[in-house]
């Protein structure tokens, strides 16, 4: 089954934590340069959101890959073959998120792998159970409005935001 | 076996601004061993580096940073850094602990201290991206205040991940109490460090770094971690501190009749719980925000939603923030006290030294010896706030009767000839929000600490356990953790001021090292070792803290400071408190002096450490160079 991470901005509290262990389960040990997953973080106005691997599909860093070096594997996790890659950094420009750098020192992609298999230790680590893993279940939620009125149109159409951040994929 | 030192980034980085020099130096095992880092790294180099006769705005002063071996890891609670300086509040140890993610980047730019000498010849920020470091000009942000100038540094260097430690305009106007201000709202506030980083013309200093961190045995470091974590989510204060932070203690203070209000004239108010965290939790916060790698997050974003103030937004504020602009001031209004309070910070000055300035002038003037003349037409009665932002205003830009408050409390009495005994202070640093009447160890630990009147060198929390079966075990006496009790605070103090100075240097929280009781003196051994690799013994870990502490009394008693300094203001040692649970306490604090230089075996009548004390610390040098200054050390004491 297809899973996915689920990210909560309202309980992110920029601590980072998620970003050195998963720098540290990956690479051995702790940078947040090495994390796969990464806060954007201004202090100012109290911004922590965490970038994650949304698992598009398709892929466009698989698509902008210019060797073949990355491909999508089972439950749509990307893999990166590092003897492929030529670490010129298509997968980086092309992720609409953000969510790719490459490693400083052997520069090549880091991408999410969901910890091949183990709860993500993103999940596991984080203090404010920020982020979660959510299978992919897509509900089908479309009304006719004719059936009701606007008011309902429109309150269920931001309810559907708010479920997607619940981690249920809605049509 | 490996000599290799893990957890350290292992380089020290020197920046020559007169010079417009800079290079590295490699950090020592011996270094590590014996001071571990931040706060015992940076006092050792000020020790050696900066003399007697330097004058704290002098070029030749040394700004210090300074973090441990842990920050950059996945420890829990555990990046801090110290900043270090010759204060030109006090003239004499400034130093000033921080959270927030600056310790890391550090780490990860490959540096465990920042060494900044010298003085640029115009206004320049250093920007540090790995190992190299830049000059830029900073003349188009000299005068903005603490979040217009980190927004626009982040925009000219286009980059949202770096890490900022900056000065706002109070600074650059030399307010003796003005901080540096780590990303917006983590200052290292206290003891006027922002005024020695204006002096030498730098009004940022920006890291940013793409290295990493790696710990000695990583299995047992998971394992420490882990166990770390469930005593942290197991914990009864959890919850209370998550939600709260330390503005929790406001409405504790308040049931122990402990508060600073009105200048310390009441130890209790009638309106706490209207400006208390509880009422904060309830009505302003919307998220929360953690410091680095922290799982205890206990940091407060707060909006306020209505009133003249609706839309003012920031982090925080803590219990001393919060105490000083609502009871010390004898104000019950919370919109205006969150609206004071950001003002103060984004000022960029220290808002407890803010709060006694203020407070003092707001007694004088109710006792008539301050008139409106004298406060350029302010009406300083209590609570006044429109008052209180005008002269926050003046403080900062150091206008009429603010440029007089400006200097700090001890100097604002001496130019005005009133007022001095009022003046509360020690060592001429601002007391912070905790009657030591009510709490007898605090009050011993403000005496004598080595920056002035500070609870964060000693928090001896554990006399709030009113609980003497603690005290009999710990110290043999079980007045000692009774706050009301002064038998054993000698005890009590120096063992609380020895592990204060090794959570300081391992820049560790205290929110886990201290008041919870989570990462006690064993564990942060193994920690120690279980990061570096040092493999060192508890007890050598132990007389790390005691070392530090020396080595700071050392460096003050240079500077001129004896036992007749450590004293706090008449008011405590003679008025007694007039009502609730501490009413008709005062401060014996000379008792409790007397076993605290006998615990240290420092000599009791000068309060200078012995020979025999620095030679067994491994202080050789500083025990010669006390006696070059012509200073007497008493050679071993024997008492009865």
């Amino acid at each position: 089954m297809v899973k996915k991470l689920i990210v909560d901005p309202s309980k992110c509290v920029g601590c980072r934590y998620c970003e050195m262990w998963c720098s540290f389960v990956h690479e051995g040990v702790f940078s947040s340069s090495f994390s796969r997953i990464t806060i954007v973080k201004d202090d100012r106005i109290g911004l922590d959101y965490p970038i994650v691997c949304e698992f598009c599909e398709p892929a466009p860093c698989v698509k902008a890959c210019p060797t073949g070096a990355l491909i999508k594997g089972n439950h749509g996790i990307i893999i990166v073959n590092e003897e492929k890659c030529i670490s010129c950094g298509n997968c980086v420009k092309a992720c609409p998120y953000g969510a790719i750098k490459l490693h400083p020192i052997k520069l090549k992609p880091l991408i999410c792998d969901l910890c091949e298999g183990r709860e993500p230790v993103c999940v596991s680590k984080c203090p404010t159970n920020a982020i979660r893993i959510y299978p992919i279940e897509e509900i089908d939620l479309s009304i006719n409005e004719e059936v009701f009125d606007q008011a309902y149109a429109h309150a269920l159409k931001r309810h559907k935001e708010l479920m997607k951040r619940w981690g249920i994929h809605v049509k | 076996m490996s000599s290799r030192l893990y957890g350290y980034a292992g380089k020290i980085l020197r920046i020559d601004l007169t010079k417009g020099k800079v290079h590295e130096e490699p950090l020592s095992r011996k270094m590590a061993r014996a001071y571990l880092g931040g706060r015992g790294f940076n006092v050792r180099r000020l020790y050696s580096e900066v003399p007697k006769s330097i004058g704290p705005l002098s070029p030749e002063n040394k700004l210090i940073i300074a973090t441990g071996p842990i920050a950059g890891t996945g420890f829990p609670l555990g990046a801090r850094l110290n900043v270090t300086s010759k204060s030109p509040q006090t003239g004499l140890l400034g130093d000033s602990n921080v959270g927030g993610h600056f310790a890391a980047e550090m780490k990860y730019a490959g540096f465990d201290q920042i060494v900044i000498e010298g003085r640029s010849s115009k206004p320049i920020y250093i920007y540090i991206y790995n190992n190299e470091v830049e000059f830029r000009d900073a003349s188009g942000i000299w005068g903005l205040t603490i979040s217009r100038a980190y927004d626009a540094i982040r925009r000219e260097l286009k980059d949202w991940k770096i890490q900022i430690a900056l000065i706002g305009p109070s600074a650059e106007n030399l307010v003796r109490f003005s901080g540096i201000f780590f990303n917006v709202y983590r200052p290292a506030a206290r003891t006027g460090l922002g005024v020695v980083m204006a002096s030498k013309n730098i009004k940022a200093i920006v890291v940013r770094g793409d290295g990493y961190v790696e710990v000695a045995k990583p299995r047992a470091f998971e394992t420490l971690v882990e166990e770390i974590e469930e005593s942290v989510y197991s914990h009864v204060q959890y919850w209370p501190r998550r939600i709260m932070g330390t503005s929790r203690i406001l409405l504790a203070a308040n049931r122990l009749g402990f508060l600073p209000a009105y200048h310390f004239k009441k130890g209790i108010v009638d309106y706490a719980y209207c400006v208390s965290g509880e009422r904060l939790a309830i009505e302003y916060n919307v998220k929360n925000r953690g410091c680095f790698s922290c799982i205890l997050p206990c940091s407060r974003f707060y909006v306020i939603r209505e009133g003249s103030f609706a839309g003012t937004y920031g982090e925080g504020p803590e219990y001393e923030a919060l105490a000083g602009l609502t009871v010390r001031i004898g104000n019950d209004d919370l919109n205006s006290a969150l609206k004071a309070i950001n003002m103060i910070n984004d000022l960029g000055m220290d808002v407890i030294s803010t709060s006694e300035v203020i407070s003092w002038a707001m007694e004088l003037y109710e006792k008539g010896l301050l008139n409106k003349r004298e406060t350029n037409g302010l009406d300083l009665r209590w609570g006044n706030m429109d008052a209180v932002f005008k002269l926050i205003e003046m403080i900062a830009y150091r206008k009429g009767f603010g440029d007089i408050l400006a200097d700090g409390v001890i100097k604002a009495a001496r130019k005005l000839r009133k007022g001095l005994d009022l003046a509360f202070h020690v060592k001429g640093l601002e007391m912070i929000q905790a009657d030591p009447r009510g709490l007898k160890g605090y009050g011993l630990g403000f005496a004598v600490s080595s920056r002035g009147a500070d609870h964060l060198r000693s928090e001896p929390f554990i006399e709030l356990s009113d609980n003497p079966e603690i005290g009999r075990k710990l110290f043999n006496e079980p007045e000692a953790t009774l706050r009301l009790g002064t038998r054993g605070k000698g005890r009590l103090v120096a063992y609380y001021e020895n592990w204060c100075a090794i959570v300081d240097s391992l820049e560790v929280c205290k929110n886990i090292a201290e008041n919870m009781e989570i990462l006690s003196f064993d564990k942060a051994a193994k920690l120690i070792n279980v990061v570096t690799g040092l493999e060192m013994s508890a007890s050598e870990v132990f007389k790390v803290g005691e070392r530090i502490i020396n080595i700071e009394r050392a460096y003050i008693v240079r500077e001129g400071v004896r036992r007749k300094d450590d004293i706090l203001p008449k008011r405590f040692l003679r008025e007694p408190i007039d009502r609730g649970p501490s009413a008709g306490q005062v401060i014996e604090l000379n008792r409790m002096l007397d076993e605290y230089y006998k615990t240290r075996e420092w000599d009791p009548i000068t309060g200078i450490p012995t020979i025999k004390k620095l030679h067994e610390l491994g202080l050789h040098d500083v025990a010669e160079d006390l006696q070059k200054h012509g200073i007497k050390l008493s050679k071993g004491l024997t008492y009865k």
